[in-house]
C-alpha cells in the first residue's frame, strides 16, 4: 500500500476539484489506491437499496476500493456508533443527522474534510445544510440530503366528508382549520383518532416547527440565551397537548412510544399523518386507499423543520483520503439525484433543485415537500445544529412527553425546558 | 396410607378434576401469546391489521414461512447462533463444572471470598459494563468474531452456583476412596463426579443454551458485520425495518424458538431432577 | 498406590526421606488443584467482568461522551445523583416493579408447583406449557407482548371492543403501562419459579407428611408447618434471583414503552441506558451503575445473613 504524501493529497483534491467543477466525477481513480472501507447507516429498504446501488457505481470506477455498507436498526444506531468510537473501531464512513454533526465535529470523531475539498466546494449546497455540516467553519461532513414534513391525508375519507386539502402553500390551513378537519374526521369517519405526528425516537426537535409557526423560538436571536419561557411557547405546548387531551391523536403516539405512526396511517386507523417525504415509498406500498400530501398547517407564520443527513469520515479510518473521496462522490450531482429520487428525499444542491427532479414515485407529492422545505426558518436551523443539541433533544422529549401524557402544565413545561436550555444546550 | 371412605374418594376426585380444569385454563392463557404468534404468522397478510381478524386465521398461508426465510438470511443467522451456542455450551458447562466442583469439594485459601466474587458477577447490570466490555473485546481483536460473544459470557456465575449446590451433596467418601486408589484429580472428576452430575449437567446445558441463543445486548455491539448476525439480532433488525410485516416477523420469531424447544424437550427429563439436586431441598 | 499409601504415611509410621518428598509434592499438587479448577472461570471473569467493572468505576469519576477524551471530575457524578429527581423516581419505579413482580411470581409459581406435583392427566405437557415462556428470548417476548398489547391493533383490545370495552391504552397511559409490563414479566417469570419449587417439593421426604397426618394436622397445617419451612431455601434463592432480575430489567421495557409514558415505566437500568447513550453522559451513567451494583450487593448480603441466621436458629 502506498503512503499518501502531501502531494498526492493535493493531486487527488485537484482532480476531484476539476471533476466537481465540470459536473463530472473523476475521483481517486487516478490515485489507484487500494482500500477496504466500511460504512454504517440505518435506513428503509429503499434507502439501503439506493446506497448499495451507488456503492456499486463507485466500485466500478475504483476497482481497488471495496466498500461495505452495514445497516444498523435506527433504534440502536447511535449507541453502536458511539460505542465503536469509544473502542477506536468506528467505521470509515458514517451517516448522521445534521443536528449531530456539531457533536461529532467538536470531539473530532468526524474529521475536518477541508483538506480534501477545494475552495468553494460548498457553494452549490443550500446554505442551511452546509452550515449544519460544519463546525467552527470547517466542514466535518458533507450534506447528503434533507427532508421535511408535510401532511399526508386519506383522500377517500376527505372526499367522503367533503374536506378539501389546500392546493397551494399560501392557501395552507390555519391551526384552527386543521383542528376542525381533524374533529370532523374523528366524528364522521368512524375512526377512533384523526391523525398522528412523527416525533418519536430522536425526533423531538420536530416540535419546534409549531413553535415557530406560532411566533415563538427556543433561543434568542443571538443564540445566547433561552427565549422559551414565553406566552407563545406555552400556547404551542398547550395546542399540541390538546391533540392528546381531545383524543385527536392515538395516545401511543407521544414521544417515547415505539409505535411506527406510518403504520397507523397506512392501515387506515387515522386519516392524516404529519411525517416526512421518505415515508412515501412505504405508504405507496402499504396503503390500500387513495391518498395525497398537502402543506403543513400554519399559524401566524409558516414554518417547516429541517431534517436529513450528512455523510462523515471517522477519525478511525485508515484511509481517510479514500473515504473522503467516496463521500464526495456521494454528494456529487448525479449520485445525489439518484439517491434522493429513489429514496424520496430532497436534494441539498442548488443546481439539482433548480433543474427540477423527477422522482421514481409520487412526483406531485414530492413537489409539496420541496415547496414546504423552503419554509424552514434560518433561526431554527442555527438552533438545532448546536453541538450540544443532541443531549438537549432528549430533555426536550422528556418534557413534551410529560405534558402530552402525564398532565404537566404548559407553563411548567416551558419553565422546565428553559432550565434544560441553560444546563444542557448553552454550555 | 389408609384408604378413605368412598365419600372422601369422591371429593378427592372432584377436587382433582377442579384443579385440572383450572390448570388447563391457566395453561391456555400462558400458551395464548405463542399461539397468537403462530396465528399471526400464518394469516393472509391483509388480515393482520384489520380489526376483524378472528382468533383463528381465515386460511392458513404456510407460504408465509417460506417467504420469510426467502427474504431474510435466516439460515445464516441460525448458523451463527448455532455455532456460538454450541461452542458456548461446551465451554461453559465444562469450566463451570470444574469450578463448581472446586468450590464444593475443596478447602483452599480465599475460597469464600472468591465464591462471593463469582456471585457478585450476577449483580452487575450489563448496561453498566457494556462499554468497557466492548473496549476489552475490541482490544483482543474479537469484534465481529464468534469468540467475541462466546468468551465474555463463558463464565456463568449462576451456573457455578448451581453446580456448587449440587455437588456439595456428593459423598466425600467416594472421592477419598478414589484418591486412596491413586486416581489423579482430573480422573476423579471425569470418572466419578461427572457421571454423578448428569442432572445438573442437563440443567446447565438447557440454561446455557437458552442464555446464549437468546443473547442480545452483547452480540449487538460485538457483531458489527451483517454476515455475523445472530437470530436475535436479525429479529431486532426486522422489527425496526419492516414494521408492518407482522406475518414475516412472527414467522421468524416462531422459527427462532425451535432450537430452544428441541433442547428443552430433549433434556427436560433431567431438568427438575437437576434443579432439585442443587441444594434446594 | 504407593503414593496413596504414603499419603497416610505420617499417621502410620516414620516415612523415609523419599516418601516425605513425594508426600510433599502430592500435597502441594492437591493444594494447587482447586485453583487450577477455578482458573478458567476466574480468568474469564477477571477479563470480561471484573476488569470492566473497575473500568466502569474509573469512568464514573470522569466526564465522557464516548466520542471525546474523558476528563477527571472526581466524585461530581456521585454528588449529582443525590439531587437528581429522575434517578430517585426510576429507583422507586424499580422498587414498585420488583414488589409487584417478585412476590406474585413466587406465589403463582408455588401454587402451580403444588398443583402440578399431583398425579394429573397430561402433567408433563402442562408443566412444559407453563415453563415455555422462560425459554423465549427477550426480543421475541417483547415483540409478542408489544403486538398483543398494541393500543390500536392488539388482539387484547380487539377482543375487549367486541364485548364493548375499550380501547384501553395498555402501553400509553401511565396507569396501564406499568400494569402491562408487570403482566408480561409475570408471564416470563412464573415458569421458572414453578420449576424451582417443583424440584424443591420433590425432594421433601414423604415421611414428614406421614408424621404430620398421624398428628392429625389439617392440609393447611401441613403446608404451613411442613412444606413452607422446607421450601425456604428455594424461596430464598427465587427471591434473590427475582430481585436481581427485576433490578436489571431492560429489553422488555425498551421495546414495549421506551420508559414512558412520561417516566412512569422508566426503571433504573433504563435511565442508565438513556444517560449513557442518549444523553451521552457515560460518566454519570457509570456512577449510577456503580450505585445500583452496590445496592443489589447489599440487598443480597443482607438476605444471605438473614437466611443464615434463621437457619442457625432452626
Amino acid at each position: 500500500m502506498t503512503t499518501i504524501t502531501k502531494r498526492s493529497f493535493l493531486k487527488t483534491g485537484l482532480c476531484a476539484g476539476i471533476g466537481a467543477g465540470a459536473g463530472m466525477y473523476w475521483g481517486a481513480a487516478s490515485a489507484q489506491k487500494a482500500a477496504s472501507l466500511s460504512m454504517t447507516s440505518w435506513g428503509s429498504p429503499a434507502e439501503v437499496a439506493a446506497f448499495n446501488a451507488l456503492i456499486e457505481q463507485y466500485k466500478a470506477r475504483n476497482p481497488n476500493v471495496a466498500i461495505k455498507l452495514e445497516v444498523v436498526p435506527s433504534g440502536q444506531y447511535y449507541q453502536q456508533l458511539d460505542t465503536r468510537f469509544a473502542g477506536k473501531q468506528a467505521p470509515d464512513i458514517f451517516r448522521a443527522q445534521y443536528q449531530r454533526i456539531g457533536r461529532y465535529g467538536q470531539s473530532g470523531a468526524a474529521i475536518d474534510l477541508s483538506q480534501y475539498l477545494d475552495a468553494g466546494f460548498g457553494q452549490d449546497f443550500l446554505p442551511s445544510v452546509w452550515r449544519a455540516s460544519t463546525f467552527r467553519g470547517k466542514p466535518h461532513a458533507l450534506p447528503h440530503h434533507t427532508d421535511t414534513f408535510a401532511l399526508f391525508y386519506n383522500a377517500e375519507i376527505f372526499e367522503k366528508l367533503g374536506i378539501e386539502a389546500p392546493r397551494s402553500l399560501d392557501k395552507s390551513w390555519s391551526w384552527q382549520e386543521f383542528i376542525s378537519a381533524a374533529k370532523l374526521v374523528k366524528e364522521k369517519a368512524g375512526l377512533n383518532y384523526a391523525f398522528a405526528m412523527n416525533w418519536q425516537n430522536s425526533n423531538a426537535y420536530r416540535w419546534l416547527m409549531y413553535l415557530y409557526q406560532h411566533g415563538g423560538q427556543l433561543l434568542d436571536n443571538e443564540l445566547k440565551g433561552p427565549q422559551i419561557n414565553t406566552k407563545e411557547a406555552a400556547e404551542t405546548v398547550a395546542w399540541t397537548q390538546s391533540w392528546f387531551t381531545d383524543g385527536l391523536v392515538p395516545p401511543n403516539t407521544s414521544l417515547k412510544s415505539s409505535e411506527p405512526v406510518q403504520n397507523l396511517f397506512a392501515t387506515g386507523k387515522i386519516a392524516m399523518l404529519l411525517h416526512g417525504d421518505w415515508q412515501i415509498p412505504f405508504i405507496q406500498d402499504q396503503a390500500k386507499f387513495k391518498w395525497g400530501v398537502t402543506y403543513l398547517p400554519r399559524d401566524v407564520a409558516m414554518a417547516a423543520d429541517l431534517g436529513g443527513n450528512a455523510l462523515a469520515v471517522s477519525r478511525d479510518s485508515k484511509s481517510p483520503d479514500v473515504a473522503a473521496d467516496f463521500v464526495k462522490f456521494m454528494v456529487e450531482e448525479e449520485p445525489m439525484r439518484a439517491f434522493v429520487t429513489k429514496a424520496q428525499f430532497l436534494p441539498v444542491r442548488k443546481s439539482l433543485k433548480d433543474k427540477g427532479l423527477v422522482y421514481d414515485i409520487r412526483n406531485e407529492e414530492m413537489k409539496v415537500f420541496l415547496e414546504q422545505s423552503a419554509t424552514v426558518p434560518e433561526h431554527l436551523v442555527s438552533t438545532i445544529v448546536m453541538p450540544t443539541w443532541d443531549r438537549f433533544n432528549a430533555k426536550l422529549a422528556d418534557e413534551l412527553e410529560l405534558a402530552f401524557t402525564s398532565g404537566q402544565s404548559p407553563a411548567a413545561t416551558v419553565a422546565n425546558i428553559e432550565k434544560h436550555v441553560r444546563s444542557t444546550l448553552l454550555v | 396410607m389408609i384408604a378413605g371412605t368412598s365419600r372422601n374418594a369422591l371429593t378427592g376426585r372432584l377436587e382433582t378434576t377442579g384443579i385440572w380444569l383450572l390448570l388447563v385454563a391457566g395453561a391456555g392463557i400462558m400458551f395464548f401469546p405463542v399461539y397468537w404468534m403462530f396465528a399471526t404468522a400464518v394469516r393472509p397478510k391483509d388480515e393482520v391489521f384489520s380489526g376483524a381478524a378472528g382468533l383463528i386465521p381465515s386460511s392458513f398461508v404456510w407460504q408465509n414461512f417460506t417467504d420469510a426465510i426467502g427474504r431474510v438470511p435466516f439460515l445464516s443467522w441460525t448458523m451463527n447462533s448455532l455455532i456460538i451456542t454450541v461452542f458456548a455450551v461446551v465451554i461453559t458447562v465444562t469450566i463451570n463444572l470444574l469450578c463448581g466442583y472446586a468450590f464444593a469439594k475443596f478447602r483452599f485459601a480465599g475460597r469464600d471470598i472468591l465464591f462471593l466474587a463469582v456471585l457478585s458477577a450476577l449483580m452487575i447490570p450489563f448496561q453498566v459494563i457494556i462499554v468497557p466490555l466492548f473496549l476489552v473485546v475490541s482490544e483482543l481483536g474479537l469484534l465481529s468474531d464468534y469468540w467475541g460473544v462466546i468468551l465474555p459470557r463463558a463464565a456463568e456465575a449462576f451456573g457455578i452456583f448451581m453446580v456448587r449446590q449440587f455437588m456439595v451433596s456428593i459423598p466425600d467418601e467416594l472421592l477419598e476412596a478414589a484418591r486412596i486408589d491413586g486416581a489423579s484429580e482430573l480422573k476423579i472428576f471425569f470418572k466419578i463426579v461427572v457421571p454423578l452430575s448428569k442432572p445438573i449437567i442437563a440443567v446447565l446445558v438447557i440454561f446455557t443454551f437458552m442464555w446464549r441463543w437468546n443473547d442480545f445486548a452483547l452480540p449487538l455491539v460485538v457483531m458489527m458485520k451483517h454476515e455475523m448476525y445472530t437470530v436475535q439480532l436479525g429479529l431486532n433488525l426486522l422489527r425496526g425495518q419492516f414494521n408492518t410485516e407482522w406475518t414475516m416477523i412472527m414467522a421468524i420469531a416462531l422459527l427462532s424458538l425451535v432450537p430452544m424447544l428441541i433442547i428443552f424437550t430433549f433434556f427436560q427429563r433431567y431438568f427438575v431432577q437437576g434443579i432439585s439436586g442443587s441444594g434446594l431441598k | 498406590m504407593a503414593i496413596a499409601e504414603n499419603l497416610r504415611g505420617p499417621a502410620v509410621g516414620r516415612p523415609s526421606a523419599a516418601d516425605a518428598r513425594r508426600y510433599w509434592l502430592q500435597a502441594r499438587r492437591n493444594q494447587l488443584t482447586p485453583y487450577l479448577f477455578i482458573a478458567p472461570n476466574m480468568a474469564l471473569f477477571s477479563v470480561f467482568v471484573f476488569f470492566p467493572l473497575l473500568y466502569a468505576f474509573y469512568i464514573s469519576l470522569r466526564e465522557w461522551s464516548l466520542i471525546d477524551t474523558p476528563r477527571y471530575i472526581g466524585l461530581e457524578n456521585y454528588a449529582r445523583l443525590a439531587h437528581d429527581a429522575l434517578f430517585w423516581q426510576s429507583l422507586s419505579n424499580t422498587a414498585i416493579y420488583s414488589f409487584a413482580t417478585v412476590p406474585m411470581s413466587l406465589a403463582i409459581g408455588l401454587v402451580l408447583a403444588i398443583a402440578l406435583n399431583r398425579d394429573l392427566l397430561g402433567r408433563t405437557l402442562l408443566r412444559s406449557v407453563f415453563f415455555l415462556p422462560v425459554v423465549i428470548s427477550n426480543v421475541a417476548t417483547a415483540v409478542i407482548a408489544a403486538w398483543l398489547f398494541n393500543d390500536n391493533y392488539g388482539v387484547i383490545n380487539t377482543l375487549l371492543q367486541q364485548i364493548g370495552i375499550g380501547p384501553v391504552a395498555w402501553l400509553s397511559s401511565p396507569r396501564w403501562a406499568l400494569f402491562s409490563l408487570i403482566v408480561t414479566s409475570l408471564w416470563v417469570r412464573i415458569g421458572f419459579c414453578m420449576v424451582v419449587y417443583l424440584a424443591a417439593l420433590q425432594s421433601i421426604s414423604p415421611t414428614y407428611y406421614d408424621a404430620a397426618q398421624m398428628d392429625g394436622a389439617s392440609r393447611w397445617q401441613q403446608f404451613r408447618f411442613v412444606t413452607w419451612p422446607l421450601l425456604r431455601p428455594a424461596t430464598f434463592l427465587l427471591l434473590i434471583l427475582g430481585v436481581i432480575h427485576s433490578f436489571q430489567v431492560f429489553d422488555l421495557i425498551y421495546v414495549m414503552t421506551g420508559g414512558g409514558p412520561g417516566f412512569s415505566t422508566t426503571m433504573i437500568v433504563q435511565y442508565i441506558y438513556q444517560a449513557a447513550f442518549v444523553g451521552s453522559e457515560m460518566g454519570y451513567a457509570s456512577a449510577m451503575g456503580m450505585v445500583l451494583f452496590v445496592m443489589i450487593l447489599i440487598f443480597t448480603l443482607l438476605q444471605w445473613r438473614g437466611n443464615r441466621r434463621v437457619e442457625d436458629v432452626a
